[in-house]
């Protein structure tokens, strides 16, 4: 009797395959949205080039979730933990910059947010781990 | 929590790599269970007595 899924063991090399595949797919889009605007040919595919980057950025958070469903219980832990810490950090930096707006910062679009939020889980994630193995 | 996992391991030839494959958690989990950087959920607790074939008071000890 256990608790996990049977692919522990993998989770993680499949975790970074699909990510990557998934990155080079926004990459693509963000690439290639500027393009696709200019060559539509009508308000539909306007719109439709608009939110390519979208779709990316939504199979992004799915292949997270497959990555969650696949580790164990105290992978389970950290992977929370960090997440939470991460965009506790994210979170409290975007509502600083928005207030450094009002004081002659550049404006950002809301975009950056996101990016801003993988940057924070990525060090948060990188600190833990050196944390654990010190 | 302490526990004896280690010596139960040894006592079977086994190396934490092996013990996480029959468990099916990764070997970082049996080295953080080993070292008490973490408490296993009491399914896995079952499990790991399973395979050792001892009650869970007999490895686990708060």
């Amino acid at each position: 009797m256990t608790t996990v899924a049977a692919p522990v063991k993998t989770a993680g090399r499949a975790y970074i395959i699909e990510l990557g595949l998934t990155m080079g797919l926004y990459m693509l889009a963000v690439t290639a949205r500027p393009w696709l605007i200019d060559h539509a040919a009508n308000p539909s595919l306007v719109l439709a080039a608009k939110l390519s980057p979208v779709f990316p950025i939504w199979l992004t958070f799915l292949v997270i979730w497959r990555y969650y469903r696949r580790i164990d219980e105290f992978e389970k832990l950290k992977f929370l933990q960090t997440i939470g810490i991460a965009f506790g950090v994210g979170s409290c930096l975007i509502v600083t910059y928005s207030f450094l707006e009002d004081a002659g910062l550049p404006q950002l679009a809301l975009s950056w947010a996101w990016p801003t939020l993988a940057v924070s889980w990525a060090l948060t994630g990188a600190i833990m781990s050196a944390v654990q193995h010190r | 929590m302490k526990n004896d996992l280690p010596a139960l391991r040894a006592a079977r030839s086994m190396t934490q790599a092996d013990l996480a494959d029959r468990l099916n958690v990764s070997r970082q989990t049996v080295n953080a269970i080993e070292t008490g950087r973490y408490d296993p959920s009491l399914p896995l607790a079952f499990a790991i007595a399973k395979l050792f074939k001892s009650r869970i008071e007999e490895i686990f000890e708060p």
